[in-house]
């Protein structure tokens, strides 16, 4: 089904967006480029203020860019707003929307009107989306009773009402608990799964999530795309060795006798004690910090331990969270950038910086 | 604050001073009511220029002292010019009931359907009541602003007669006083209503004004009504207080409560209530629909609580 | 999971599923019509305070000007005209709170942004929030008229009643387009727009003639009978339903009468698309359909 799409899901060159207020005008969007392929599952990760939301407003029609231009599936956000109206729908986490009287059912399948299913065909949509959102226990319940969980799924499920092509989801699991916030994730990953070429834009400050959904990540920060990539290569941005924590019953010559082997740029004991290999006590284990030039190092290792007479016992690779990665590009974390994003940036400083066009990873 | 807080010998953090949890009175509800003045009066005002706003006030007043002066002339044409006055003071005064009536209802709606802030105010610890008045008190402000420039624009333009050295002006001060308790109390009791219902009843506070309009004797006599209507505009204590200002404003005027064929009349055998009459009547029936807002606000408020519909919103 | 629920009805592509033929893009607006009055019609059924506020009360206030004309020992013809422009307020109402300033409520909930980014157009939306709150507002009337006809002994003398129900229809046609022209300027005033629906009220009834003759307003008269669908409804209506009345001359028939409300019809329905789509652009270019308290 897919090889019939030949546009890319999402092509925004150049797009800018200023908002006129006071005392200076805000520029949300200082200049973004960003093409999303269809079948993707692409996130843009960022701190509060850095652009997300305009960036989303723009792509579903409700905002136009101050300049650049913008397609969806070769649709222009500009002139073709029905069209791509009609292939895509959005769901923003913390909406609060509808009308509190209704039940869950009859909200639903007021929307369902909205985007053209004949009334019975919709109430069938509605109820097999209900059973699949996990909504089945609040059916007929007042949509002003529901929990915040509950409400984001019946939002989820509004969102898939019109079998969207594109989905484009803003901070999806804000301020949703550890198990409400799952099964969103769940949802997402099995609907995409459901039909090949469907595509998901999904924004949010929640690293862990970007790192467990998105195939592709754009990080931004104060309207700018600063890299594009998928989660292991940005974080190879910032780390390019493979780190290892290796435990082990015992290690003759202690860490030492790994740092000469091939491949290895250090080897530390993880404590002070085991710096000797061993600590005296049979019962306690050795563990040792590793760090390879690059993974096919670990193999010789291994290898090595073997002719040691040590005995793996566990092994943990060690990777950096894209915060670093952020932090690395950006010089500051994403609590930083949060207090500084309130600020109105000047006109002046809202010049395209060409030093720091994104750059693609990989 | 922190003088409060004492710190545990030998360790960091502070014990709970229970001294924090006693209020100050009458000083804490004063700065309620002070604060929610001032909130009122900035979202009443801010929202156009103030020339708009001057218009927006003085529009809806006179605009509807104008239709029953129109209906007036069609009738009865030069011959009605001495009735004039009576529905042009009825009705200037009415805008400031509705004002009255509206401004606290319309505070809860606001609160919980728009700005989300009901449960919030109702968790700080602010009476809601005072916060709720202080907010109407804005409202009050602009219709008792729409109410004095009708009311001039009535002498003025619509040749009302008027004589200021006539004024009674110590019956005035005490009518306005209970009468705007009597009209704030009606206005808690739709609040509490409100708290009730759903967004749709924006309109329920005019419509509640219309329904007293009509036994309140604002633009016609008591006595045109039947015997079994004038009795319950007697106990209404808007009567009193529209009999009162017409009283004071414009003596020797056509009083709205007695007259030919009115209740009052036939029960007294007065041609009409003199202040005294008037004051006493106002203050007794003000003080039990104070009192009856006093049961059902608590009532509504308990009820919200129990239901959850503090912080509902209820769009449709 | 239901795996069929998330599978749905896919399109082989994303330019076939956005191709719409124009009586798919008919149906989605009539259904969304149909969508959007239901929350109204649900919402009544289960609150029904407003039979209370909504109906009985405003009978109440129709009252209290019956009474002002019996003071006044006027002519019976004119509480019939009271009567008449009691009920036709429901409807004006229906107009100015439940269409006007209903866009402007709906950005306040955040359901506006859910509007626009669905295909249908929202002139449906619009239409569906004035059916949904006719059944109130014909309820309303219908109590007013029998209610107060039977009370106060109005007498209805009607020679012409196709016309009768042909203007009454085109009179609410005629406001529903003028409630759709102010939802889009409503759109845009922002804050302004709550106000302003109450400035629309007593000024309306007014120069609209609600309890009296518009004639008896002279030039302004005529130009609120050019003007303001309720002026001139109400009056062909009251010219039709109290043959032979007394009071001043009506400036026009109620043929002619029938002919303005065609012609305002059709100049609101227009201004109306047309303002919609525009102030739909500025209000993207303003980022002011998603921003609250503006």
């Amino acid at each position: 089904m897919s090889g019939s799409i030949t546009a890319p899901a999402i092509d925004a060159r150049g797009i800018r967006r200023v908002y006129s207020a006071k005392p200076a005008p805000i520029t949300a969007l200082a200049g973004v480029d960003l093409e999303v392929q269809p079948g993707e599952l692409f996130g843009l990760l960022g701190p509060n203020g850095a652009g997300k939301t305009t960036l989303i407003k723009i792509l579903t029609t409700l905002l136009l860019p101050s300049a650049g231009t913008a397609r969806v599936f070769g649709f222009d956000i500009e002139h073709e707003t029905k069209q791509i109206r009609r292939i895509m729908n959005m769901v923003a986490g913390g909406e609060q929307s509808g009308y509190g009287i209704l039940t869950v059912r009859e909200q639903l399948w007021m929307f369902s009107q909205f985007y053209g299913l004949a009334t019975r065909e919709g109430w069938t949509r509605v109820d097999e989306l209900i059973d699949a959102v996990g909504l089945d226990e609040q059916r007929l319940q007042r949509v002003s009773s529901l929990s915040t969980g509950q409400r984001q799924k019946m939002n989820f499920a509004r969102g898939l009402l019109n079998d969207p092509w594109i989905l484009f989801l803003d901070e999806p699991t804000l301020g949703l608990d550890v198990s409400a916030a799952r099964s969103v994730r769940e949802l997402v990953v099995g609907w995409k799964a459901a039909v090949p070429g469907r595509t998901v834009l999904l924004t949010t400050h929640y690293m862990a999530e970007a790192d467990e959904l998105c195939e592709r990540i754009a990080i931004v920060d104060r309207g700018r795309v600063l890299a594009i990539g998928t989660p292991a290569e940005l974080k190879q941005r910032v780390q390019r060795e493979s780190i290892f924590r290796i435990e082990l019953d015992r290690l003759v010559g202690g860490p030492t006798a790994l740092a000469r082997l091939p491949g290895v740029v250090s080897a530390t004991a993880a404590t002070a004690a085991q710096a000797g290999g061993t600590t005296g006590d049979p019962r306690q284990t050795v563990e040792v910090n590793l760090v390879l030039v690059e993974d096919a190092a670990l193999g010789g290792v291994v290898g090595a331990l073997g002719g040691l007479g040590a005995r793996i016992l566990a092994l943990r690779k060690s990777e950096p969270t894209l915060e670093e990665v952020f932090v690395e590009l950006v010089g500051r974390g994403f609590d930083d950038s949060e207090e500084t994003a309130a600020h109105a940036l000047h006109p002046s400083e809202a010049e395209p910086d060409h030093d720091r066009e994104h750059q693609e990873v990989g | 604050m922190t003088a409060s807080l004492t710190p545990l010998d030998g360790e960091a953090g502070f014990r709970f001073d229970p001294e924090r949890t006693v209020g100050r009175g009458p000083a804490d509800r004063l700065r309620s009511f002070r604060t929610a003045v001032v909130l009122g009066w900035k979202m009443e005002a801010n929202w156009t220029d103030p020339v708009l706003f001057f218009i927006y006030s003085v529009a809806k007043p006179v605009s509807a002292a104008l239709i029953l002066v129109v209906m007036l002339d069609v009738i009865a044409g030069a011959s009605g010019h001495d009735y004039r006055g009576y529905v042009v003071v009825g009705s200037a005064l009415w805008s400031f009931v509705m004002s009255g009536i509206a401004g606290l209802a319309w505070s809860v709606l606001d609160d919980r359907e728009r700005y989300r802030m009901l449960k919030y105010v109702y968790v700080s610890p602010s009476d809601l009541v005072t916060v709720l008045l202080g907010r109407g008190t804005a409202r009050i402000a602009v219709g008792a602003m729409g109410a004095a420039i009708t009311l001039v624009v009535g002498v003025v333009v619509m040749g009302v007669s008027f004589d200021l050295l006539a004024v009674d002006w110590p019956v005035l001060l005490a009518v306005m006083v209970l009468g705007l308790a009597a009209i704030v109390a009606v206005g808690l009791i739709l609040a509490a209503i409100c708290l009730q219902t759903r967004q749709e009843s924006w309109s329920y506070p005019e419509a509640v004004a219309g329904a007293l309009f009509l036994v309140s004797g604002a633009v016609f006599p008591l006595s045109v009504l039947p015997s079994a209507v004038q009795a319950i505009g007697l106990a209404n204590p808007m009567t009193w207080w529209l009999a009162g200002v017409r009283l004071a404003l414009f003596p020797g005027g056509t009083s709205s409560i007695g007259g030919p064929g009115s209740l009052f009349t036939n029960l007294t055998g007065a041609a009409a209530p003199d202040s005294p009459t008037i004051l006493v009547a106002l203050l007794v029936t003000g003080a039990v629909v104070t009192l009856g807002a006093a049961v059902v606000f608590r009532w509504s408020e308990r009820r919200a609580k129990d239901r959850g519909l503090i912080d509902q919103t209820t769009g449709s | 999971m239901t795996t069929r629920a998330f599978i749905g009805r896919p399109t082989a592509s994303p330019r076939e599923a956005a191709d719409w033929s124009r009586r798919r893009i008919l149906a989605n607006n009539l259904r969304s019509v149909v969508g959007r009055a239901y929350p109204r019609v649900r919402g009544m059924a289960r609150e029904p305070s407003w039979l209370f506020f909504e109906i009985l009360l405003p009978f109440l206030t129709t009252s209290s000007f019956v009474f002002v004309y019996r003071a006044l020992q006027a002519p019976q013809e004119y509480v019939g005209f009271v009567v008449l422009g009691g009920a036709m307020t429901a409807f004006w109402l229906n107009v100015v709170w439940m269409m006007a300033a209903q866009l402007y409520w709906e950005k306040d909930q955040g359901n506006l942004e859910l509007y626009f980014a669905a295909p249908m157009d929202v002139m449906s939306v619009l239409f569906g929030m004035a059916i949904g709150g006719l059944v109130m507002s014909a309820t309303r009337a219908a109590v007013v008229l029998v209610v107060a006809s039977l009370v106060y002994g109005v007498q209805f003398s009607v020679d012409q009643w196709g016309l009768l129900v042909t203007v009454f229809v085109l009179a609410l046609a005629a406001m529903y387009g003028l409630g759709m022209v102010l939802a889009s300027l409503f759109l845009m005033w922002g804050r302004e727009a709550w106000h302003l629906t109450h400035v629309l009220a007593e000024p309306v009834y007014f120069v609209s003639g609600l309890n009296f003759p518009v004639a008896a307003l002279g030039r302004l008269g005529a130009l609120a009978l050019a003007t303001i669908p309720l002026a001139t409804g109400l009056d062909a209506m009251r010219q039709l339903a109290f043959a032979g009345h007394l009071g001043p001359a009506p400036f026009l028939p109620p043929l002619a009468e029938a002919g303005i409300l065609v012609a305002m019809t059709g100049i609101f329905l227009v201004l109306a698309r047309f303002m919609l789509r525009a102030l739909e652009r500025r209000a993207r270019q303003e980022g002011r359909l998603t921003v609250r308290w503006r």
